[in-house]
């Protein structure tokens, strides 16, 4: 008898073994419920926000929300992408991403879909969602505008005598002026660490010295010497910046500002700005002036970090996926959410509300410089370059590298990579 | 008694779902990177092409790679080092009673009940120059602020710093475990013959304590040597390269470039790098085990 029951157990356990294993992967997506892959943090609440409202103006529609890192959200669409698994209907892209999904054919053409644009959008962050760029079908609409701007302690400029910065020149040296002269200011500081941070904290500072990561033709443009003035000029600032600046990320330029540690700040981005005028955690309230990124030998050249939502090809919900698009897009919700998350809108119409601005007092300066922003170079390989690129300016940054050499290897690895 | 066959047979139908598991989990995906690497392969393009070794030549000459491999084999080394010798020190203390002891040994070992990630949150913010707790010790003795993770001399020595707070406690529970097992009349007799503590500690306790402190320095190595979380979190690889390791490395090559070649010939660098010290130290204590 006992016999028998052991043989009978040690079937069992294997019948019940090898189900397991054949079951699991049989846990698919439900058919009809939608599927948004997104950011987290400020961004996973703007929206929840917007799913909230959807669910409540279509009863019956199960939505389900996925907040990501950065990271961790451009790894998961690619694989998901790559393997046709179809496990998103919506997905949220930063801008730089756009040109590598529209042209592996990951995302719907939406105008197949019926869908009217209109003419509200900022043409800037709308014609990122183009393939080919500006001129092409749209793939993705803009949800976030998202524009790199530049911050400075207006009342400590008052009293040093020193005007509006408007070019980087002016920059240096209210730097200089501020840092010697204020016992617990520090001139300046950015993001210094390596990768998309000291990348995005450079561009700006690049383009106003004339010149281009990838340049008319596709190749390189830091084999130059303006890429080289560009560089040098950058180093210069670290001189008057905090210490420990090269593992510096938004958090620690936030709270530097914040706290009144510092008097520029080369980068602030609209999802924080408003921290800045909360009498809860800053010292600075009010004391902030918020503006597009100076220039020099270009003129100002913001970055534009607009973060883009498309309908994935193999979605099985394209119609509900695009009416959910439609709606998080609309002039109410963009509103609703600017007013309640600080996501800044991608309408015009929305910038010029007198509640948001009364709200948000630079959104005048905000709207101008998203109408005048630049995005990244439209190329599939935009996060190998940033990378490469970032690497080397952290190199430089640390000394670990003399400017010159460590544009030059930048250079010759970039260029391999465009070539490719 | 069942017949020798049928015995067989019943076991193995029993392990088979687990073997199943291993050879699906662990030895086809090694075959598969190893595969993958003769080849120049971009993920998102769904290019392929046959190369050879050519991604082991392109790495072996990579400066980012060849720093990976030298901080990833600092590390080990210093990291394994440190606790190894900490984990001793402090299971000497403890196997000897002492008052307070049984309340003192559950917040030894809490470090490494909490996740990397928590560790790593906790110090950032005591690393941080200007509001850190630990420059803000240093500051109230009179010394200055110690640029912890962004002086590129420094910044490897402070992940080790965090690895030995959290991963001291195990080596600590595995060397007092060898000690709680050495038996008493070794010592003892040792003692009556005249023998001095560190005569005693020198030929008897450390023989002795031979395969743990094997095991010890083993799992810390192998640990060790796929730092990534601390890098991760802490300083992302920098400042410049001074934290980059063989899998941060992999990491960026695999899943941000998607260049599934490269990163498959580094893991695959890294695997031969660990498993040459795995079986060593394997030999060592089978051999002791003879």
């Amino acid at each position: 008898m006992k016999r028998l029951q052991f043989r009978c157990l040690s079937v069992l356990f294997l019948v019940f073994s090898l189900l397991l294993v054949g079951v699991l992967p049989g846990f698919a997506k439900a058919e009809g419920n939608l599927v948004i892959a997104g950011r987290d943090g400020g961004y996973g609440k703007a929206l929840e926000l917007a799913v909230r409202m959807f669910k409540a103006a279509n009863p019956g529609v199960e939505i389900e929300q996925l907040k990501l890192p950065y990271g961790s959200l451009y790894e998961k669409l690619v694989i998901s992408f790559r393997e046709e698994s179809g496990a998103y209907d919506l997905v949220m892209l930063d801008d730089t991403w756009a040109t590598e999904y529209m042209a592996n054919g990951w995302l719907l053409d939406l105008e197949t879909t019926g869908f009217r644009v209109g003419d509200d959008f900022i043409s800037t962050a709308l014609s990122v969602g183009r393939y080919p760029y500006k001129s092409g079908s749209l793939y993705a609409l803009p949800i976030v505008g998202n524009v790199e701007l530049f911050a400075y302690r207006k009342d400590l400029f008052n009293k040093y005598g020193l005007g509006e910065p408007k070019t980087w020149l002016d920059v240096l040296e209210a730097a200089v002026k501020i840092d010697t002269s204020e016992r617990d200011v520090a001139g300046v500081v950015f993001r210094g660490t390596k990768g998309n941070p000291i990348v995005t904290g450079f561009l700006p500072i690049l383009w106003g010295f004339g010149s281009r990561v990838v340049d008319d033709k596709g190749g390189s443009g830091l084999n130059s010497p303006n890429a080289l003035a560009a560089l040098t000029f950058f180093l210069k600032l670290k001189r008057y910046a905090p210490q420990g600046v090269e593992l510096y990320n938004s958090s620690e330029v936030r709270d530097a500002l914040q706290q009144g540690d510092v008097a520029i700040a080369i980068e602030v981005w609209p999802a924080w700005i408003p921290s800045l005028d909360d009498p809860k955690v800053s010292k600075v309230v009010k004391k902030i002036e918020i503006q597009a990124a100076p220039g020099l030998i270009s003129g100002p050249s913001p970055m534009l970090g607009a973060w883009l939502m498309g309908v994935a090809e193999d979605s099985k919900n394209r119609d509900m996926a695009v009416e959910f698009l439609q709606f998080l897009t609309s002039p109410k919700i963009q509103k609703q959410i600017a007013l309640e998350v600080g996501i800044p809108p991608t309408r015009a119409s929305v910038y010029k509300d007198s509640s948001l601005v009364e709200k948000y007092r630079w959104y005048p300066s905000q709207l101008k410089a998203l109408e005048d922003a630049h995005p990244r170079p439209r190329i599939t390989k935009w996060s190998e370059v940033e990378a490469i690129l970032g690497d080397y300016l952290q190199l430089a940054l640390t000394g670990s590298l003399a400017p010159e050499k460590a544009l030059g290897e930048a250079n010759e690895r970039i260029s391999a990579v465009l070539s490719r | 008694m069942y017949a020798p066959g049928r015995h067989r047979l019943v076991w193995v139908l029993l392990l088979l779902p687990a073997l199943l598991i291993v050879l699906g989990l662990t030895v086809y995906p090694l075959f598969q990177v190893g595969f993958l690497s003769l080849f120049r392969y971009d993920y998102t393009a769904g290019t392929k092409e046959f190369i050879g070794f050519f991604n082991y030549i392109e790495i072996l000459k990579n400066r980012f790679f060849l720093t990976s491999i030298r901080n990833t084999v600092v590390f080990a080394i210093t990291a394994t080092a440190a606790e190894v010798i900490g984990g001793l020190l402090l299971a000497l203390l403890f196997n000897r009673p002492f008052r307070g002891r049984r309340l003192i040994l559950p917040f030894l070992i809490l470090p490494m009940m909490l996740s990397t990630m928590v560790v790593s949150a906790i110090w950032r913010a005591w690393f941080h120059f200007d509001y850190g707790f630990l420059n803000t010790v240093l500051g109230s003795v009179g010394l200055g602020g110690v640029r912890w993770l962004f002086d590129p001399d420094l910044a490897l020595f402070s992940i080790v710093l965090v690895d030995f707070w959290q991963w001291t406690p195990l080596a600590f529970l595995i060397l007092l475990a060898g000690l709680q097992s050495i038996p008493n009349e070794l010592p003892e007799a040792a003692k009556v013959d005249g023998a001095s503590r560190w005569q005693l500690f020198q030929n008897v306790t450390l023989p002795l304590l031979r395969n743990p402190l094997l095991l010890a320095v083993l799992l810390r190595t192998v640990d060790s040597f796929k730092l990534f979380d601390k890098v991760y979190a802490l300083t992302g690889g920098g400042p410049g390269l001074a934290t980059e390791t063989i899998s941060m490395y992999v990491y960026r090559e695999g899943f941000k470039f998607f260049n599934v070649g490269a990163a498959s010939a580094g893991s695959i660098v890294m695997l031969s790098l660990s498993g040459v010290l795995a079986v060593v130290y394997a030999w060592k204590i089978l051999k002791g085990q003879v």
